[in-house]
């Protein structure tokens, strides 16, 4: 289905790459799996002209709205996007989305004790770059989906789009953070009230020689060597927790509860200290990059437990295992994992067809 | 669907944040119709006024009673607007027309208005008073007319003594929603409980006139803001969702009227209640609706409320609740809620005490009313402030001390009572 050549054509009047239901030409989204239609770069507000789009390049995200209530499964939605029925605000996202470009994928799912999917994940690959952003709602936020959802879309974009300019993965890293804070920051509306919406942001780039990871929160990103070397977790909690484990406390040691998790760091128009922390590693053979939501982790916090659970197989394979995993296990969360295979092939023509 | 007239707006006051499971979600709902909308001539409603004039024997004793009643009833026939249908009813132990003679109403040409003004001229006083039977006659009176705004003025001296208190319930509960009436008393023998129950009934305003005098002035303020009705009946349409329980709809402002048990069930989920008619004017409403609790960090839509008329939302605001963990939020206090949860306890306080205070039961009457007044002084009321100073002696209005007055005028207590509804908004200054 995916056309070779780039360009901003949606993949109109046929059928969405994801899920295979058919799509309207002008749609952004499929209106049942909730992936992104666009073949290249996309402009996250409407008021922006598009930029060109290399050739090769596509993304999906979770972000396309949901047809049902969360709360009762109802589908008349107010005009202000409260349920008919129960009144629940109409989520963000869908409860369960699978997004495979083949070379890549992501899962996530609502979990078993939330109402909302505030976890949102977008993937993206290029000639030679894959790469992955997850951001996690924050619960005591007010609408927390809102920022989360906009923040992947923004930052996703603008991952991409500093990649196929040309720029490293750190530098476009921290394109991609700044994208996602302002769109988190302006989730909040014209009155952001005293708490606003807020999410966490990791992302990750897997070039043919490099892994580097972005991060601002706690959710987290693990590198899951298949051969040589230890699995690692290659970003640091923005918690108290996280603080303590990287003074040298051993993750598996440090305090667990709500005040060791409290964040620290967030964004959202609350969020002063917005800067993703930078990690980039040189493998030295092949290996896999998790991005994910505390809601899988929390249920393998260790790189080698982690990587014991995580089984061989297709990108889009292993991330529903993995989300299986922490449903089975409690479901307490959000569950979010995206899959990123090292190194990234040299053009991404092996994609879905 | 017809592009109303008037140009409403609804505000929504509240703290939406709960605590984790907090199932209880207080709103005010300021609804305002501002009068540049309301100016706009074209869709203004046509209407109807019947004025009953008391004519019972007392209403000659002092003689000024009905001598300033029949120049206020002349002053409102001035005020009526052309092409406005009206109707003089003289009022007694039964109900007589005056104008015109039959039991209709009459155009309010130049020659009608100066026909009715020189019937009323030669109205006597004689006679008992029953006040079903006035409100009857004008029921009868409005029936089967076309005019949208259906307002009536009812004026009394004394207490309803010729007909029992069951007869006119019966009879309101016929007129409900057939017209507004404002109802009056003046002079020192009128019962503050049966203007109070005619006025809401009837979505009107009660109140009570010491000096006969006052009276032209105000029969014109009620047939002006009659005459200045944009839109002639409008429910207050209120959606909650599923699981979610109504606990009341009160009227907090200007005066409380409780709506609860008037609603109106649209559909399962919609219920309408009376407002009556709007002219350029603002009125709040204290919301408190039962929900499902949600998670933490969940929002959802505790009530849409709209003021509706015909086919039309005039105004429309929402009710959200979200439940947090931060007591910081959860626990703070919606000033305007607060401020209306106090004047409708200012106002039932003032009742039940008045009443024990009838009932003889000092002890009660003395706690409620000092409660009264540590509420009105709390709050900045200072017209029942007034009020209830002429009705106990305020030791320390702070700490709501008091002690009953050994000797009331009966007028000060019935005007306490009749005024007790009359609820004042929070000052700006006050809210943060
Ligand atoms: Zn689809
Ligand atoms: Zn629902």
């Amino acid at each position: 289905m995916a056309a070779d050549g780039g360009g901003l054509d949606t993949v109109h009047g046929t059928e969405c790459p994801t899920c295979g239901a058919s799509v309207g030409e002008t749609d952004r989204f499929c209106e049942t799996c909730g992936a992104g239609l666009f073949e290249g770069l996309v402009p996250a507000s409407s008021a922006q002209p598009p930029a060109p789009a290399p050739a090769g390049q596509r993304w999906l995200t979770s972000t396309g709205a949901p047809d049902a209530c969360g709360g009762c499964g109802g589908t008349a939605f107010g005009p202000e996007g409260y349920c008919d029925d129960c009144g629940q605000r109409r989520p963000a996202g869908r409860n369960h989305s699978e997004l495979d470009l083949g070379v890549i994928a992501a899962v996530s799912d609502l979990g078993h004790r939330h109402r909302h999917n505030e976890d949102a994940v977008a993937i993206g690959l290029l000639p030679g770059a894959e790469a992955a952003v997850v951001c996690d709602g924050v619960s005591s936020s007010t609408r927390p989906d809102a920022a989360s959802y906009a923040a992947v879309d923004a930052a996703a974009e603008a991952l991409l789009r500093a990649l196929a300019d040309g720029d490293e993965p750190e530098p476009a890293l921290t394109v991609a953070a700044r994208a996602a804070q302002a769109a988190a920051a302006l989730a909040a509306g014209a009155e952001p009230g005293n708490n606003p919406p807020s999410c966490t942001f990791v992302a990750g780039v897997v070039t043919a020689d490099e892994v580097s990871v972005g991060w601002v929160g706690d959710s987290r990103a693990y590198w899951l060597p298949d051969r040589d070397g230890d699995p690692a977790v290659l970003t640091a909690d923005d918690s108290l927790a996280g603080q303590l484990a990287a003074a040298g406390v051993p993750l598996a040691e440090a305090p667990q509860g709500a005040q060791a998790g409290a964040l620290v760091r967030w964004l959202g128009a609350d969020a002063r200290d917005t800067a993703p922390h930078l990690v980039t590693i040189r493998p030295d053979g092949p290996g896999r990059l998790l991005v994910c939501s505390d809601g899988l982790f929390r249920y393998r916090p260790a790189p080698a437990e982690l990587a014991a659970a995580t089984p061989a197989g297709t990108p889009i394979d292993t991330a529903r295992s993995l989300v299986q995993l922490a449903l089975d296990a409690g479901g307490q969360d959000n569950v979010t994992v995206a899959v990123l295979p090292y190194p990234a092939p040299e053009s991404s023509q092996g994609a879905t067809g | 669907m017809s592009e109303p007239a008037a140009a409403f707006t609804a505000e929504v006051y509240q703290n939406q944040y709960l605590p984790a499971g907090g199932d209880v979600v207080d709103a005010v709902i300021t609804v305002t119709a501002s009068g540049a909308g309301l100016r706009d001539v074209g869709g203004t409603p046509s209407a109807a006024e019947v004025i009953m004039i008391d004519c019972s024997g007392s209403m000659a004793n002092p003689p000024t009673k009905l001598s300033e009643a029949k120049k206020a009833c002349a002053t409102a026939i001035d005020s009526l607007r052309d092409g406005v249908s009206f109707a003089i009813i003289a009022g007694r132990h039964d109900a007589q027309m005056v104008f015109p003679l039959v039991a209709t109403l009459a155009p309010a040409t130049p020659a009608n208005k100066a026909a009715a003004k020189a019937a009323v001229q030669n109205l006597l006083a004689a006679g008992g008073t029953a006040i079903g039977q006035w409100l009857s006659l004008a029921n009868t009176v409005f029936a089967g007319h076309p005019a949208e705004v259906k307002h009536a003025i009812m004026l009394t001296d004394g207490r309803n003594q010729h007909e029992t208190a069951e007869q006119l319930a019966a009879t309101l509960r016929n007129c409900e929603r057939r017209f507004i009436c404002d109802s009056r008393g003046v002079g020192a023998d009128w019962v503050a409980s049966e203007l109070r129950t005619v006025a809401s009934t009837l979505l009107g305003t009660a109140d009570g006139l010491e000096d006969p005098r006052e009276l032209p002035a105000a029969f014109r303020a009620m047939t002006e803001a009659a005459m200045g009705k944009a839109v002639a009946e409008a429910t207050l349409r209120v959606w909650t969702p599923a699981g979610a329980t109504v606990r009341f709809v009160k009227q907090a402002f200007p005066q409380v009227e409780d709506l609860t048990p008037r609603r109106t069930q649209v559909s399962a989920r919609i219920g309408d209640y009376p407002t009556g008619a709007w002219g350029a004017e603002s009125r709040d409403y204290h919301l408190s609706v039962q929900v499902q609790p949600g998670t933490v960090g969940e929002e959802v839509l505790a009530a849409r409320v709209s003021l509706v008329t015909g086919d039309s939302v005039l105004a429309q605001s929402l009710v959200l609740a979200t439940w947090t963990d931060d007591t910081a939020l959860s626990t703070k206090i919606n000033q305007r809620v607060a401020h209306y949860t106090g004047q409708a306890e200012l106002a039932s306080a003032i009742q039940e005490g008045l009443a024990a205070r009838d009932a003889g039961d000092v002890e009660t009457a003395t706690s409620k009313l000092g409660r009264a007044v540590q509420l009105a002084e709390e709050s900045g009321h200072s017209d029942t402030a007034k009020l209830l100073g002429r009705v106990v002696e305020v030791i320390d209005a702070p700490s709501g001390t008091i002690r009953l007055k050994p000797k009331v005028a009966g007028v000060d207590a019935e005007l306490a009572n009749v005024r007790s509804v009359k609820t004042i908004r929070v000052k700006k200054s006050e809210e943060g």
